[in-house]
């Protein structure tokens, strides 16, 4: 449905998006995974001809973007990163023009207009101006002018970015609704968002496509370690704990890969323990710190964030060196 | 065409909630009923003194046509006021769309640059024939107490039609260049300006360069229009400004795409 081969963009010695080939199957729902300027908003806008491409092609339902950019236009519904809203009209007008731009018949276009804002649940407000909606509205608006003609493709751009969790978890639900009636690329920088939408995941860094998979496959890879935070008191007097020893005595845990300990500035000692995958060190590390009579102050399954997945990534994808 | 009449209407509507615009109609507005009651008063002042002269002297060394002088001060000094309207009622056409991110939507549908350009320039262009609709008004209370000039009333519209039309496409060029409406306003103002005054250089006789700047100027291409004489020449002049300006503007857009925002 979505075809880019060696997209690639430079702007001047700084390459943003480098050699993308991908192709996203029909009803397929692609999320495109990354950390803030990894490239995932120039290859959102140069797959819906925003940008031109320095190198490369896209298609889109067997129309090239380049040679015939109206006939695979009328193919797309994009949400970018900030929703192209125009604040003083009403949410229905705002539609109603959003439809003719995009060729939907004059006299389909209410019906096309109800219907958009019934799925992107919109209705209660259709005759307020945008202006007076919340960011969460807004971005639901943002939504339904991105489906109301029905495009077989829809590209989304970060559309849960600036949300706060509850309208996250709805502008969320949206998209898995949409799923099935529309092939779908989307960006996030959130792992288990990109986790609970996406049929595969595309995970880039600088620019560079680092893996494709599907979200059950990479997670495997991502999780390939997990950490565990302890935090433990210090009781006073000759034989007190030093960091030295906790890290020995929790380094003989099974399962476990990596540990460091040190003295916090409140006197307290932190145990970073990290164990292979689906190893959950939880119980086991704090029944020997309770068992040895430690004061356990805190216990955290710290996951391991995006940053350190996509250094531990971009590592092994380097071939393991440094 | 049919998405640039789409994009007209919505920039229509974006006029009459926009205070910028209102603010610019009421203005232009008042200014205009200023200078021609003034324009009015004054020269029928003067005919009141030839007429006096008149039955004093038997013969007075004022001609005056009434009518006609009034007209084509009043439609001289709209000119002027379009020069200074218009800026304003363009420096938002792109720069805005740029700024709210709108202009994402418009060139990811499937939608010529040109019909965008198209589409702003015809928003821009009915909302100034709006403006001048008051004059119409105006001048037939004029005919009241005398002679109703249709005949320059027309052509000076027109003339303004055309004159804005020139300084509403330069407007759209220089609103797609910038990222910033106050910029955008300096800058069409610097153009129309220049335009509209490119023939007072001081310099005199009739060398080449006088005659060129004179024939480039908007305010001398305009002022046949004041006079009732709608020449073909002024009209293919003002159309190839209103030509190049929507060119540049199709063209500037277009280039948006290769912009890093």
């Amino acid at each position: 449905m979505i075809r880019l081969s060696h997209l690639t963009k430079k702007y001047g010695a700084f390459t943003a998006v480098d050699d993308l080939s991908i192709d996203v199957r029909e009803g397929e729902v692609l999320g495109l995974l990354g950390p803030n300027g990894a490239g995932k908003t120039t290859t959102m806008r140069m797959v819906t001809g925003f940008l031109p491409p320095s190198m490369g092609r896209v298609s889109v339902g067997g129309h090239d973007l380049y040679d015939h950019p109206i006939q695979a236009k009328r193919k797309i519904g994009y949400l970018p990163e900030q929703p192209p809203l125009y604040p003083d009209m009403t949410v229905r007008r705002y539609l109603a023009f959003v439809a003719a731009l995009k060729d939907v018949p004059a006299a389909r276009t209410s019906a096309a207009v109800g219907l958009a804002l019934e799925r992107a649940r919109v209705a209660d407000v259709a005759d307020r101006r945008i202006a007076t909606l919340s960011k969460g509205y807004r971005q639901r608006v943002g939504l339904a002018q991105a489906i109301v003609h029905e495009p077989p493709v829809l590209v989304l751009d970060e559309p849960t970015s600036s949300l706060d969790p509850q309208q996250r978890a709805e502008v969320r639900e949206l998209i898995l609704g949409l799923k099935g009636r529309h092939t779908v690329i989307l960006s996030t920088h959130i792992l288990p968002e990109a986790a609970e939408v996406a049929d595969r995941v595309v995970i880039i860094s600088r620019g560079k496509m680092l893996a494709v998979d599907t979200p059950a496959n990479l997670a495997g890879r991502l999780r390939a370690r997990e950490a565990v935070t302890l935090e433990i008191g210090v009781r006073p007097g000759p034989d007190a704990l030093s960091p030295d020893s906790a890290r020995r005595a929790l380094a003989a845990l099974p399962g476990v890969r990596g540990i460091d300990a040190r003295m916090t500035a409140a006197g307290t000692i932190e145990v970073r323990v990290e164990s292979e995958a689906g190893v959950d060190l939880r119980a086991s590390a704090a029944a020997l710190v309770t068992g040895r009579g430690w004061p356990l102050l805190a216990l955290s399954a710290a996951a391991l964030s995006l940053e350190e997945v996509f250094l531990a990534l971009t590592r092994r994808e380097n071939g393991g060196g440094a | 065409m049919r998405h640039a009449l789409v994009i007209a209407r919505r920039e229509i509507e974006s006029y009459f909630v926009s205070p910028i615009a209102y603010a610019v109609m009421t203005v232009f507005t008042f200014v205009s009923g200023l200078f021609f009651s003034n324009m009015l008063v004054y020269y029928v002042r003067q005919a009141a003194r030839a007429d006096a002269q008149i039955e004093q002297f038997g013969r007075s060394d004022l001609q005056l046509d009434v009518p006609t002088l009034v007209l084509a001060q009043f439609f001289q000094n709209e000119a002027f006021l379009l020069m200074l309207a218009v800026p304003l009622l363009t420096m938002g056409l792109v720069t805005d769309e740029r700024r709210k991110g709108t202009i994402e939507l418009l060139m990811t549908s499937p939608v010529r640059s040109a019909e965008i350009a198209g589409g702003k320039f015809l928003g821009a262009f009915a909302f100034l024939a709006l403006m001048l609709l008051p004059i119409v008004p105006m001048t037939v209370f004029m005919g009241a107490g005398g002679a109703w000039e249709a005949g320059i009333v027309a052509s000076g519209i027109l003339g303004l039609l055309l004159l804005g039309g020139a300084q509403i496409a330069l407007g759209l060029f220089v609103s797609a260049l910038c990222e910033h409406v106050l910029v955008s306003a300096i800058g069409t103002y610097g153009l129309v300006v220049t335009l509209q005054f490119i023939d007072t250089t001081g310099a005199a006789g009739d060398s080449l360069w006088v005659r060129l700047l004179g024939s480039m100027s908007f305010y001398a291409r305009h002022l046949n229009s004041t006079l009732g004489v709608v020449a073909v020449a002024d009209v293919v002049y003002f159309a190839s400004w209103i030509a190049l300006g929507f060119f540049l503007a199709q063209r500037s857009i277009d280039g948006l795409r290769y912009k890093r925002s």
